[in-house]
């Protein structure tokens, strides 16, 4: 292969400072992950919940034809706040999101960081915090896919089957707490992707890590609170603090004895800790090592 | 002025890791030389805009480094010297994206990836993946996602590192091509002191933190020391010590020369003076061109 087969000329072109700095990132992550099969299995699996519920509404609608279904019970399918609550906290969408944590997000900057791209990003005129929001956007984008999406068109299928504003004027305040919910989910398993993401270099590791963190509150709350019954050591599990606000949010009675603010204190606490550490983590002045 | 640094200084705690140094680079290709810990990261982190000096002021490009850090990004270009890519993506679009972060519209850094790739000899590997190319390609395409913007400063940190004798050749031959012809500025951070001798004009030598010499490489050579190649009959080791007594340089080569280094404040007649105070004849004495290599060894107090 010889060198200079063709000349270097010079770009006429302007370069200018891009509204949104982050996007190109966002993009290219997107886009990378979505090329990763097994990330793939598991994004599509996630919409399996979404499918079951979505097929709730059309059937709580439709009860009379299915009848013989529900046994003559008229309330086994009655969509209201609960029947979201019942989506968004589900165990099932919480494991799929930590999984695509997992599988995806573990690589989002431990890949950067095992391939030195980090001199690259820096080295043009982006700032830390478009680094860091270019890729948590990349999370929030499937994130808001998998919570905020199916939530509006829940509500948005719910009033096309049943033909009626009665839903929405029932209940006024249902689209703000999917929104809400959602938000604060995409912010928390956001930065709590990317934290572990820059704590090291090894992908595989940092995968076990966003399980282990999130299995093992769980258990450790399960068995503190088994053998002491007291439901303050709930607060250690991740899972029951985001049921907990989950029920706070769609005005429904928490799963535990706590109030809901103090488990949306807890997630706020780590999701504070999450962007301290990685905003320690990533430094632009190693560009030059 | 491609760059005009006046009086910088830094210090990473208690460690000064830069001291009052000025400089002024025109234009052309630049070696920034220096041992280990002598502040040449440094200085590169503060040019590039990473760290705002403590003391001292300076511009990049008519840009101010204080200020106008995000535009100094983006009119210059910068070659790591580590192996840096990204997994799961070809040439075109690793060159393309990074074109894209320095602010060029997205269809334009396309088609820049793929002149520039063509450019750095990779036009025929542009589709492969960046993880199955060799060190050498990857060397390249550092060297392609550094100019795909079309910077009017390049910043290479040991852009010949790893690489084969082949290899080096082709990307001292591309980097003298960019700053020769194509009236991009360089500067070349390398401890391979022969590749700055093949491409640079001119050098900064930075030791402890401060400036040690800075000019044209041909005019420093001339006045920092001339070297004289010597043949002598007699004990060597006794005219020896009496010229490090002096503060001059001595090194014997294998071939039974002594190659003396005359600071240039020294007379050739205090050689010879030498010579006859110590019994020695001098059987041999030619004025020798000084490398590079003499000149940083000399500047920095090392072997």
């Amino acid at each position: 292969m010889t060198i200079r087969e063709k000349g270097y000329s010079h770009w006429d072109g302007c370069l200018s400072a891009r509204p949104r700095p982050w996007w190109p990132i966002t993009r290219m992550g997107i886009g990378l992950m979505l090329k990763k099969k097994p990330f793939r299995f598991f994004y599509y699996g996630g919409f399996i919940p979404a499918l079951a519920f979505l097929i709730g509404i059309y059937i709580s609608e439709r009860i009379e034809d299915f009848r013989y279904l529900t046994r003559g019970s008229q309330k086994i399918l009655e969509v209201n706040p609960a029947y979201f609550k019942a989506y968004f906290t589900s165990d099932f969408l919480l494991f799929m999101l930590v999984v695509l944590l997992a599988v995806g997000g573990a690589g989002l900057i431990s890949e950067d960081l095992a391939s030195n791209s980090l001199q690259l990003y820096f080295s043009r005129p982006l700032k830390k915090r478009d680094y860091l929001f270019g890729k948590a956007a990349v999370l929030a984008f499937f994130i808001l896919t998998l919570t905020l999406i199916p939530g509006l068109f829940f509500v948005v299928f719910k009033l096309l089957f049943s033909g009626s504003f009665n839903f929405l004027s029932a209940f006024p305040w249902l689209p703000l707490s999917i929104i809400g919910y959602s938000g604060l989910a995409t912010v928390f398993f956001s930065l709590y992707g990317l934290c572990f993401s820059s704590l090291s270099k090894n992908r595989r590791y940092v995968s076990l890590l966003i399980f282990a963190l999130y299995l093992l509150s769980d258990l450790l709350a399960s068995i503190f609170y088994d053998n002491s019954k007291n439901p303050v050591l709930t607060l250690l599990s991740l899972k029951i603090n985001l049921q907990q606000v989950g029920a706070g949010i769609f005005k429904q009675k928490p799963p535990f004895p706590v109030p809901w603010l103090w488990s949306l204190f807890v997630l706020i606490v780590l999701a504070s800790a999450f962007l301290f550490f990685l905003r320690r983590k990533v430094r632009g002045v190693e560009v030059v090592k | 002025m491609m760059i005009e640094v006046r009086d910088l200084h830094f210090s990473y705690g208690r460690i000064r890791a830069l001291e009052g140094v000025s400089l002024s680079l025109n234009e052309g290709a630049v070696g920034l030389l220096g041992p280990n810990g002598a502040g040449k990261s440094t200085l590169l982190r503060i040019l590039l805009g990473f760290l705002a000096p403590q003391k001292g002021e300076g511009r990049v490009l008519d840009y101010d480094i204080r200020r106008e850090q995000a535009e100094i990004r983006r009119s210059v270009g910068y070659m790591p010297e580590d192996d840096c890519w990204i997994a799961g993506l070809d040439a075109v679009r690793f060159v393309a994206y990074f074109g894209e972060l320095s602010g060029m519209p997205r269809r334009e850094a396309i088609k820049r990836a793929h002149d520039v790739l063509f450019y750095v000899g990779l036009g025929e590997a542009r589709y492969r993946m960046i993880e199955t190319y060799s060190i050498g390609m990857k060397q390249r395409l550092k060297l392609a996602q550094a100019i795909v913007h079309d910077p009017r400063l390049l910043f290479l940190d040991e852009p010949t590192s790893n690489l084969d004798p082949q290899g080096r050749k082709e990307i001292l031959e591309l980097i003298k091509d960019i700053s020769s012809a194509k009236n991009i500025q360089v500067l070349i951070s390398s401890h391979i002191l022969p590749d700055i001798e093949a491409v640079c004009s001119a050098v900064v030598i930075l030791n402890q933190g401060r400036l040690a010499a800075e000019g044209n490489i041909q005019s420093l050579r001339e006045l920092r020391f001339r070297l004289y190649e010597t043949k002598i009959k007699g004990d060597g080791g006794v005219f020896r010590n009496r010229l490090e007594e002096n503060g001059w340089r001595v090194e014997e080569t294998e071939d039974g020369l002594t190659k003396i280094f005359l600071p240039e404040e020294a007379n050739i007649v205090d050689l010879f003076r030498a010579a006859a105070e110590t019994g020695v004849q001098i059987r041999h004495l030619v004025r020798s061109r000084t490398s590079l290599e003499d000149l940083f060894a000399r500047t920095v107090g090392v072997d």
